[in-house]
C-alpha cells in the first residue's frame, strides 16, 4: 500500500495510473490502457507479494479452517478429491479484473485477509468457490453450476452473500430488511431493537413510520402529548450509526411515511440544509408513500387532507398504513371523528422536489400502483433502503415485557443480479434458473432469530430478488442507443424471458420440495386462468409476446435465446396452478453499486452517470471507473444519464416493470439548470407510466465556464 | 509572535447606497456568479465528518500533526479573506451587484474558516488543536504570507487588491488543499475531503470572479498602468511562490511529499495567472502533478458514492418553480 512518505513514481503508482483515466491524452483520447496498467501494477506489486501460498487446495482449506478463517462445516460436506478438482477448475479460469476499481474494491472489501489485515488469503476465483460450496450445501453439481455462473460473470450475488459465505467470522448473507412499526411504545422499542440487531448483521434496514401518531396527538386521551415521528427518526439515526458490521460498514437505514400523515412536512424538513441540529437527519434515508389521490388532488388544484393516524386507527380498527387513502379519502374527509389538517397538494409536490435538490431524498413509493401489481394477498405499505423491495407485511403485537403476543410478518430479501450482456452470451435460460436456485439457497440457510417476524416470513415465503445489471453496457456493445425504440423492445422482451424462466425455476423448486410458499392459494398465481390470474397478461394478448422490431428479433436469434410464446406461458401457468411456486417473490432490481464494479457492468438498468465515473467510498477513497465495452471509437453509444434525460429512463423502466413482481430502483438525473417543476413533471410522467417507486434524484452541476480543470474527461459535456 | 494585525486604517465601505435592482444588470456575470454561489450554499454540518474517526485513528502521529498544521494554515487564510480580503473589495466594486457578490464571498469564507474548526472538534482533542494553532502563530512562512496579502489589502490600489485576492483564492490555498486530496485518493479521511472539495468548489468560483473583475478593471486604465500592473502581478506571484516553497518544505519535508506539492503550487500559480488574464509563468513540464490530485480537483458535482460513505459534495439548492395545469393534464 502506498503510504505517506513513500516516494511517488507515476509509472508504478496505481492510483495515479487510474486517475489518468479521467484525463485526456495529448490527442484528446481517453486513456483506457492506463487503467488496465493500474490493475496489473496493483495485482503484481500489492496483491501477489502479500498473498499466502499453499501447495494444494486441501492444505489451504485445512489451514484456513484450523485458523478460524473458514467455516469447517461448509467444506466437510464435500470429499477431498472433489475439492481439489473444484479449486483447480476455479484457478484454470485465468480470471483477471477488467478495471483497477474492480480489483481494488474486491481486494479491499471482499477478499478474505489475515486478522492483522496484512496478508491476502483469497483471490476472486477462490471467493467464488467458497460462496458456491456454501450455497450448494454438499451438492457437487450445484456447486459447480454456481461457480461457473459467478466466474463467467453471468450471475453475481449481492454484497452480503458474496462477502460473507464460507467465512467463519461473518455477518448475514441477506441484503436488506423491512420492519413495520405500530402506534405503541412496545413496537417502537422493537423497531429500534431491530435497527440495532440487523445493522450488526449487515444489510440495510427500512422502517415504516406511517402508523405512528402525529405531533400533538393525544396519549391516553390527554391532548397534545405525542411528539410525533421526528424524535423516533433521531433515535433510529443514532442506532444505525452505532451499529456496524464488524466495522465493515456503517449501518444504514431508511424510514417511510405516508404523504397524508400529519407530520409529513416536519418529516421532510429534517433534510433541510438549514435545519436545526436537534431535528436534522443526516444519514437516514427518507421515503414518502404517495397514493393516487395525491396526484388527483394536485391535478384539481385542491388542498390535500392529512389524517391523524391515531383517529384513523380508532375509526377503522386497523393501522393507518393498512387503509388505502385513495379509496377512503372522501369518507375520511367527511368523518368528523378523524382530525385533519390541510396543505396545498401542488405545494407539497414542489416541496418534495426542493428537498430532492438539496438532499436527493425522499424516495417515492406509488402505493396504489404497487398494490395493483402485487400478486400476493395482503398490502404493501413501504419499501426498503434501495426502493426495490415491495412485499406484503403483517403487524406484530407485543406484551408489556416486549415479548411477542402475535408474530407478524416482516421482510428480509436476498439479492443477486445477472450481467445482461454475459447472460445473453450464455443463452440466458440456464443462468436464470441457477441464479434462482442460488438465491433460494440463501433464503433457506437464513434464520434471523433476532427479529422473529422476519424469520417467520422468510420461513413461509422464501422470498428472493433477482436483479439485472449492465443493460446500458449490453445495448452499447450491440450498437443500440439507450432509450431508443429498439432498446425498449429489447428490454421488454428480455425481462419477459427472465420472468418466464424465474417462474419456471420456482415451480420446479415447489415440485422438488413438495410445497408452495404459504399463502400461495390466496395469491393471484392461484386464481383461475382468465379470472384475474397473474399470467393472464401474457396469454390474453394485452402485451406483445414477441419482439416488435427486426433488429431485436435477430439479436435474440443470434444469442440462441428463445422468447417464451403464449403457449409456453399457458403451460407454465397450468403447471403452477397445479403445483404452486416455492418463492413468494422472485424479482427485484437493485441499484447495484459495488458488485457492478467487480463484475464490470453498468449499474442496474440505468444509463451510465458519466463516461468515466468518479466513485468515492470510505474504504477505497476516490477512484475512476470506465464504462464496460467503451472504446474511443464507440463513444456515441455511451451518452450519460444527464444527456439521455429522464423520459428515456422512465420508458426503459416502464418496459421492465411489467415483468417484475417487486420493484426496480430508478434514479432520475437532472442538470442543475432544472427546476422543481422539471422534477415534478418527471414524477408525474413516471407515475402515469406505471413506475412503482422512484429512488434518488441526482443533480449534476457543471463547473462554471472558466473554472473547470483542463483535460478532465468527467468534466466534459 | 503576536497575531497578525488587522488594517490600521478604518475600512471605509461605500459613499452612498442606492437600492439594488437585480433586474437592471450592468454586467451579466454578476448574476451568473451570484446564482452559482447561492446555489452552492452549504454548511459544514451537512458532511458526516465523524465517519472519518476510524480512519483518523488509524493514521500515524506524524500524519495527525501534518493534517492539523495544514488546516490551521488554511483557517488563517480563510479568516483573512472572510474578515478583511473580500470586504476590502467592496468599496472598489463597479456595480451594486458586484458588491452583493463580495458580501456572499466574505460570508462563505467565514463558513470555510469555521469548517476547519468543525473538522478539528470532530477528530482531535483540545490539546492537539491548541498545539496546532500555536504552531501556526509561530511559523514564519505562514505569518509572512499572511502579512504580504494583508499589506496589499490595506494599500490604496483597487486593482492590486484584486490581484492579491485572486492569488490568495487561486494559489495560496492549494499547498494546504493538496493534503486532503492526497489522503482521499488513498482512502483516508474521505469525508473531510468532501468538506475540502466543497471549499475548493467555492474558491474556484471566487478566484475566477475576482480575476474577471480585475480584467474588466484593466480595460479602464492606460497602457502604462497596465504594464505596471502586469509586472506587479508577476513580482507578487514570485514573492509569494518563494515563500510558499519554504512553507511547503516546513510542512511536508518530513513526509517526502515536498516535490509533488511544489509541482502543484506551480500548476495553481499558472491557474491564478489565467484567472487574471495573463500567460503562464511555469512551463508545463514542471507542473506535472500526480494525476490522482488533478483528477480529484474537478469542481463539478458529479461524484457517485454509496450510502455507507457520506453525502459527497454533490447536491445543490433547487430553484422552486410552480407546476401549471398543463403539467397535471392526465
Amino acid at each position: 500500500m502506498t503510504t505517506i512518505g513513500t516516494t511517488y513514481d507515476p509509472s508504478t503508482d496505481y492510483h495515479a495510473l487510474n486517475a489518468m483515466l479521467n484525463l485526456y491524452d495529448e490527442h484528446g483520447l481517453i486513456q483506457f490502457g492506463k487503467d488496465k496498467e493500474a490493475e496489473r501494477a496493483y495485482v503484481a506489486n500489492e496483491i501477489e507479494p502479500n498473498t499466502k501460498r499453499f501447495a494444494t487446495a486441501g492444505e489451504r482449506l485445512r489451514w484456513l479452517i484450523d485458523h478460524d478463517y473458514y467455516d469447517g462445516d461448509v467444506f466437510a460436506r464435500y470429499d477431498a478429491d472433489f475439492l481439489e478438482s473444484f479449486y483447480a477448475h476455479a484457478a484454470a479460469s485465468g480470471f483477471e479484473f477488467e478495471t483497477f476499481l474492480g480489483a481494488f474494491k474486491f481486494f479491499r472489501s471482499y477478499a478474505l485477509k489475515s486478522f492483522d489485515g496484512k496478508t491476502y488469503l483469497e483471490d476472486f476465483p477462490q471467493r467464488c468457490a467458497a460462496v458456491a460450496l456454501d450455497l450448494a450445501a454438499g451438492d457437487e453439481s450445484a456447486a459447480t453450476a454456481y461457480l461457473d455462473e459467478m466466474l463467467a460473470g453471468r450471475f453475481q450475488p449481492a454484497t452480503p452473500t458474496f462477502l460473507n459465505l464460507g467465512k467463519a467470522q461473518r455477518g448475514e448473507p441477506v441484503s436488506c430488511f423491512l420492519v413495520r412499526i405500530e402506534d405503541n411504545m412496545e413496537s417502537i422499542s422493537r423497531g429500534i431493537n431491530a435497527a440495532l440487531q440487523l445493522s450488526k448483521r449487515g444489510g440495510g434496514v427500512a422502517l415504516l413510520l406511517s402508523n405512528l401518531r402525529e405531533l400533538g396527538a393525544p396519549i391516553k386521551h390527554i391532548e397534545n402529548q405525542s411528539s410525533g415521528v421526528v424524535p423516533v427518526m433521531k433515535l433510529l439515526e443514532d442506532s444505525f450509526s452505532y451499529a456496524n458490521q464488524l466495522g465493515a460498514r456503517q449501518g444504514a437505514g431508511a424510514v417511510y411515511l405516508n404523504a397524508h400523515h400529519p407530520d409529513i412536512m416536519r418529516f421532510l424538513d429534517t433534510k433541510r440544509e438549514n435545519a436545526d441540529e436537534k431535528i436534522r437527519i443526516k444519514s437516514l434515508a427518507l421515503g414518502v408513500v404517495v397514493p393516487d389521490i395525491t396526484f388527483e388532488l394536485a391535478k384539481r388544484k385542491e388542498r390535500m387532507a392529512l389524517f391523524s393516524p391515531y383517529d384513523v386507527e380508532r375509526v377503522y380498527g386497523k393501522p393507518f398504513a393498512d387503509i388505502s387513502v385513495t379509496e377512503k379519502y372522501d369518507e375520511m374527509v367527511a368523518d368528523d371523528r378523524i382530525r385533519k389538517t390541510y396543505i396545498d397538494a401542488r405545494k407539497f409536490f414542489t416541496t418534495l422536489a426542493e428537498l430532492q435538490f438539496e438532499s436527493g431524498y425522499p424516495y417515492l413509493v406509488f402505493e396504489d400502483t404497487v398494490n395493483r401489481a402485487n400478486p400476493i394477498d395482503g398490502r404493501v405499505t413501504m419499501s426498503n433502503l434501495c426502493s426495490e423491495i415491495l412485499q406484503v407485511q403483517e403487524a406484530s403485537t407485543y406484551r408489556e415485557d416486549l415479548s411477542y403476543e402475535h408474530v407478524g410478518r416482516d421482510v428480509s430479501c436476498n439479492l443477486g443480479s445477472l450481467n445482461i450482456a454475459k447472460a445473453m452470451d450464455g443463452g440466458l435460460a440456464g443462468t436464470v434458473e441457477t441464479a434462482i436456485r442460488a438465491l433460494t439457497a440463501v433464503a433457506e440457510h437464513t434464520s434471523i432469530d433476532a427479529v422473529p417476524s422476519i424469520r417467520r416470513a422468510n420461513d413461509e415465503g422464501h422470498a428472493i430478488g433477482l436483479g439485472q445489471m449492465n443493460l446500458h453496457g449490453f445495448l452499447a456493445r450491440e450498437g443500440f442507443r439507450y432509450g431508443s425504440d429498439e432498446a425498449l423492445d429489447f428490454t421488454d422482451m428480455y425481462f419477459m424471458t427472465v420472468a418466464y424462466h424465474a417462474y419456471r425455476a420456482s415451480h420446479d423448486l415447489a415440485v422438488e420440495r413438495g410445497k408452495a410458499f404459504v399463502g400461495f392459494e390466496r395469491s393471484d398465481y392461484a386464481k383461475p386462468a382468465g379470472a384475474g390470474n397473474y399470467f393472464d397478461k401474457y396469454t390474453d394478448g394485452r402485451a406483445p409476446a414477441a419482439p416488435r422490431t427486426e433488429r431485436v428479433r435477430e439479436l435474440f436469434a443470434r444469442y440462441g435465446v428463445a422468447v417464451p410464446t403464449v403457449a409456453d406461458w399457458e403451460a407454465l401457468r397450468d403447471a403452477i396452478l397445479r403445483d404452486g411456486l416455492y418463492n413468494q417473490n422472485l424479482q427485484a432490481v437493485p441499484p447495484t453499486g459495488s458488485i457492478s464494479y467487480i463484475n464490470h457492468s453498468t449499474s442496474s438498468i440505468h444509463p451510465i452517470a458519466s463516461k468515466i465515473e468518479i466513485r468515492k467510498e470510505g474504504k477505497i477513497g476516490r477512484m475512476y471507473y470506465p464504462a464496460p465495452y467503451m472504446t474511443n471509437d464507440n463513444l456515441e453509444y455511451f451518452q450519460d444519464a444527464y444527456e439521455i434525460g429522464w423520459q428515456a429512463i422512465v420508458d426503459t423502466y416502464a418496459a421492465a416493470t411489467r415483468h417484475v413482481d417487486q420493484g426496480l430502483s430508478l434514479t432520475l438525473f437532472f442538470p442543475d439548470t432544472a427546476t422543481t417543476r422539471d422534477v415534478n413533471k418527471a414524477q408525474i410522467y413516471a407515475w402515469r407510466k406505471g413506475i412503482k417507486t422512484l429512488y434518488y434524484i441526482r443533480i449534476r452541476q457543471q463547473a462554471l465556464e472558466g473554472t473547470e480543470v483542463a483535460g478532465c474527461v468527467s468534466c466534459m459535456l | 509572535m503576536a497575531p497578525i494585525s488587522v488594517p490600521r486604517k478604518p475600512l471605509k465601505l461605500i459613499d452612498r447606497v442606492s437600492a439594488i435592482n437585480w433586474n437592471r444588470l450592468e454586467d451579466e456575470k454578476d448574476l451568473e456568479v451570484w446564482d452559482r454561489l447561492t446555489g452552492n450554499f452549504w454548511l459544514p454540518e451537512k458532511v458526516p465528518v465523524s465517519n472519518d474517526i476510524p480512519s483518523w485513528q488509524a493514521m500515524s502521529e506524524e500524519e495527525h500533526t501534518l493534517t492539523m498544521r495544514v488546516f490551521t494554515g488554511l483557517t488563517l487564510l480563510d479568516t483573512i479573506q472572510g474578515t478583511v480580503g473580500a470586504v476590502s473589495l467592496i468599496p472598489d466594486a463597479l456595480t451594486p451587484h458586484e458588491e452583493a457578490v463580495y458580501t456572499n464571498i466574505a460570508f462563505m469564507e467565514s463558513v470555510h474558516a469555521k469548517s476547519y474548526s468543525s473538522i478539528f472538534s470532530t477528530l482531535c482533542s483540545t490539546e492537539q488543536i491548541d498545539a496546532a494553532f500555536a504552531w501556526s502563530e509561530e511559523n514564519e512562512y505562514l505569518q509572512k504570507k499572511a502579512q504580504i496579502v494583508l499589506d496589499y489589502y490595506e494599500g490604496d490600489s483597487p486593482l492590486k487588491r484584486k490581484v492579491a485576492s485572486t492569488l490568495l483564492e487561486s494559489f495560496l490555498f492549494y499547498s494546504g488543499f493538496y493534503l486532503p486530496m492526497y489522503f482521499s485518493s488513498h482512502a483516508k479521511l474521505t469525508n473531510t475531503a468532501d468538506v475540502i472539495r466543497l471549499i475548493i468548489r467555492d474558491e474556484a468560483v471566487h478566484g475566477y470572479y475576482i480575476g474577471y473583475k480585475y480584467q474588466r478593471g484593466l480595460e479602464r486604465v492606460g497602457e502604462a498602468k497596465r504594464e505596471e500592473l502586469r509586472e506587479y502581478t508577476y513580482d507578487l506571484l514570485n514573492e509569494l511562490y518563494d515563500n510558499e516553497v519554504e512553507y511547503t518544505e516546513s510542512l511536508y519535508g518530513g513526509v517526502g511529499l515536498t516535490d509533488d506539492v511544489e509541482k502543484f503550487l506551480r500548476y495553481n500559480g499558472n491557474k491564478a495567472l489565467m484567472n487574471l488574464g495573463y500567460p503562464a509563468l511555469f512551463p508545463a513540464e514542471i507542473c506535472d502533478v500526480n494525476p490522482a490530485i488533478i483528477a480529484s480537483l474537478s469542481p463539478n458535482a458529479d461524484e457517485n458514492h454509496d450510502f455507507f460513505s457520506g453525502s459527497g459534495s454533490s447536491y445543490v439548492m433547487g430553484k422552486a418553480e410552480e407546476t401549471d395545469d398543463d403539467d397535471w393534464d392526465f
